[in-house]
């Protein structure tokens, strides 16, 4: 699942187990199809209780749930969980784009939330991140892809040896791209995640701000590093 | 018209209601007049009876026979004279017998017509020195008669005032029935669908005037909303056809292809891709819209917000070769949601940039205005014509220069939908060339 030469679980590591809690029959098996193209092994349950008795029953590295599901709101079951001891991330699907204070908690609880209707690519991408982020245990000081660095305790950032001066913003989507190498990174994500507003940015903000961290990093006579996905996002790996 | 109806109406409770007062007003003042004017009649018959019976009582005990015969004589027909033995025979005088309870001097009483004499009589009886009782009376037919006149007054009065006010209710509730079935025919004829109809109003002003009045500012609000809502739906289904026939002509096109090249499915993709943007924007309108007021909402420093976005749109300016002023001067915080100004102004800024010709310039700034603060989102581009300005800030309308752009084209809409929560006001304004768009952050006031 990923590209060659990227850091990414040890070849040893078991599959990644990822619970689908989607009270619409298709969703779910789209969902789960998509999963299992993507290295996963998925499983199903069709409403809220069956979902919450499975997540507390077995291990899941993940899981996606519907937020609206007859009889049970999925940010109930999401505190049913936590309060049962799992700390398994999960990534919310909504029809609705809500901001509202409770979805504000479960973003700042490690999860994430994504709005229907979505591409499966981005539903994939964004549990490789939330996987990612909650396997990172120890605390990083330093990042690295090829020969590109970043140092997190004295914020400066290096290409072959040689200084980059950033803005801190730029500096912040750096991060979130080296902490996520390998990994496709939608524009909506960059956005959500390095500069934590919720609603569409539009197809060229992202795009100009990427392409002047670009033309920072990728010097000429340099290898490029961000690779433009085209029409879904960018993805930052070694050459 | 039904009794019953007549009944539960205001008017004729009212009239009723007051009849019956009045009716018990007239009644205590006749019976006053009555009781009062029944005691002094009686009190002078009294004392005339005591000046009588004085008289007799100085006449000599031998010649008071013949005084006695000779007052019957002259004034027989209206009075009684008449003097008993110690052992209450009768000695002379118009009276057989002397009545039961008659005490000599004790209290007077009244005596009902008898054989002796035809009218009702008020007696009094005195004993003389000699042990003989003398009896005086008076016939009170006259104090009898007036004592009935009153009463019959206040009878036929009562009866006259509780009729009239029935009758007078009774005429004035016709008037306001009227009304309420003419109400009632709107109000049928409005949830029959007929949204144009009104409740009919006089020219009174009165409470059913007010009451009409109000339903009639609903029903106009209604109006508006059913409209809006006809036009959304109309202007989405309008806007989603385009993208959908493209897709669908591609799609059956691929079908028929022998060979499907990969980017002729990234077309179809891209076109559905258009779709689904729009959705998530008339998704994210409906959810401002039903979202509770003041939720999220705390005091906001604008120049902050104004920073921020102008930090997020600078290398996008840029990149589309304009200049981009920024200007946030510090100001008293207002009560805001951050998160919703900062959609609304990337909105804003987004639009100004993605209209304005390379070498224009697009300026973003905060402004002390005379209620508050402001924001004014500039540009130099081609502006929106007068006659859309008022349009484009519609739900889920999509400015005609929206339609060759990419975007869902509701930006306008969200930030619309973000202002009214926030109670704001939003103008567009001509820059001369290009577009000025003004956040008035001052809360409006609820009306009704």
């Amino acid at each position: 699942m990923n590209a060659p030469g990227v850091p990414g679980p040890p070849p040893e590591a078991r599959v990644t187990r990822v619970l689908v809690i989607e009270d619409d029959r298709q969703t779910a098996e789209e969902i789960a199809a998509c999963l299992t193209a993507s290295g996963f092994e998925a499983s199903k349950c069709f409403d809220g209780p069956a979902g919450l008795a499975a997540a507390k029953s077995q291990a899941f590295d993940a899981i996606t749930l519907d937020r609206m599901m007859p009889g049970l709101d999925g940010l109930e079951l999401v505190k049913a969980l936590r309060e049962a001891g799992s700390q398994a991330p999960v990534l919310m699907v909504s029809a609705l784009s809500d901001v509202d204070d409770r979805v504000d908690g479960l973003r700042a609880g490690g999860d994430d939330y994504l709005v229907k209707p979505f591409a499966p690519k981005e539903l994939v991408a964004r549990l490789e991140v939330l996987l990612r982020r909650h396997r990172r245990s120890e605390v990083e000081t330093r990042l690295q892809v090829a020969d590109l660095e970043l140092d997190l305790v004295r914020r400066e950032a290096y290409r072959a040896g040689k200084t980059i001066e950033l803005l801190p913003m730029e500096f912040q989507l750096l991060e979130f791209m080296m902490r996520n190498a390998g990994q496709l990174l939608t524009r909506r994500m960059i956005f959500e995640s390095v500069w934590e507003y919720y609603f569409d940015p539009g197809t060229n903000l992202i795009n100009v701000h990427v392409g002047k961290l670009r033309r920072k990093i990728d010097g000429p006579g340099l290898l490029p590093l961000i690779r433009t996905e085209r029409g879904q996002g960018y993805m930052l790996h070694a050459p | 018209m039904r009794l019953s109806e007549l009944w539960r109406t205001t008017t004729f409770r009212l009239s009723l209601l007051y009849g019956l007062l009045f009716t018990v007003g007239a009644v205590a003042l006749l019976a006053m007049v009555y009781v009062r004017s029944a005691v002094y009649l009686t009190h002078r018959v009294d004392d005339i009876l005591a000046v009588e019976a004085a008289a007799q009582m100085r006449v000599p005990a031998e010649r008071l026979k013949p005084t006695i015969d000779d007052a019957l004589l002259i004034n027989g027909r209206n009075s009684v004279f008449a003097l008993f033995a110690a052992d209450r025979t009768r000695e002379t005088g118009n009276l057989t017998t002397l009545p039961a309870g008659l005490e000599p001097g004790g209290r007077p009483i009244e005596m009902s017509p008898t054989p002796d004499f035809p009218a009702a009589a008020r007696l009094i009886a005195r004993q003389l020195p000699s042990g003989e009782i003398l009896v005086v009376g008076r016939d009170i037919n006259q104090l009898r008669e007036i004592r009935r006149i009153i009463a019959s007054a206040l009878i036929w009065s009562g009866v006259l005032i509780v009729l009239a006010g029935l009758v007078f209710g009774a005429a004035l509730s016709l008037g306001p029935i009227r009304r309420l079935r003419q109400l009632q025919e709107a109000n049928h004829d409005i949830a029959a669908g007929d949204l144009k109809r009104r409740m009919p109003t006089s020219k009174r002003g009165d409470e059913l005037d007010m009451f009409a009045g109000a339903v009639n500012y609903m029903l106009g609000e209604v109006e508006r909303l059913m409209g809006e809502v006809k036009t959304s739906s109309e202007t989405i289904a309008h806007d989603l056809r385009t993208p959908l026939t493209r897709a669908r002509a591609q799609l059956h096109r691929l079908e028929q292809a022998p060979k499907v090249l990969p980017g002729e499915i990234a077309g179809v993709t891209a076109e559905l891709d258009e779709v689904l943007e729009r959705f998530i924007a008339i998704l994210r309108i409906s959810e401002l819209e039903t979202r509770a007021r003041s939720a999220g909402f705390a005091p906001t420093p604008l120049d902050r917000i104004v920073s921020q976005v102008g930090d997020l749109y600078q290398p996008l300016a840029e990149e589309a070769d304009l200049r981009f002023q920024v200007v946030a001067p510090p100001l008293p915080p207002v009560d805001a949601d951050p998160k919703l100004m900062v959609e609304a102004l990337s909105n804003l800024v987004d639009n100004a940039i993605k209209f304005t010709p390379p070498g224009g310039a697009v300026r973003l700034a905060l402004e002390p205005g005379p209620e508050g603060p402001r924001i004014v989102v500039q540009d130099n581009g081609p502006g929106v014509p007068q006659g859309e300005r008022t349009a484009v800030l519609q739900r889920f309308y999509r400015a005609e220069r929206d339609r060759l752009t990419p975007g869902s084209g509701l930006g306008l809409s969200i930030v619309a939908a973000i202002v009214r929560l926030h109670r704001f006001r939003l103008e567009l304004q001509d820059a001369g060339p290009g577009l000025r768009v003004i956040i008035d952050c001052h809360p409006a006031p609820i009306t009704y």
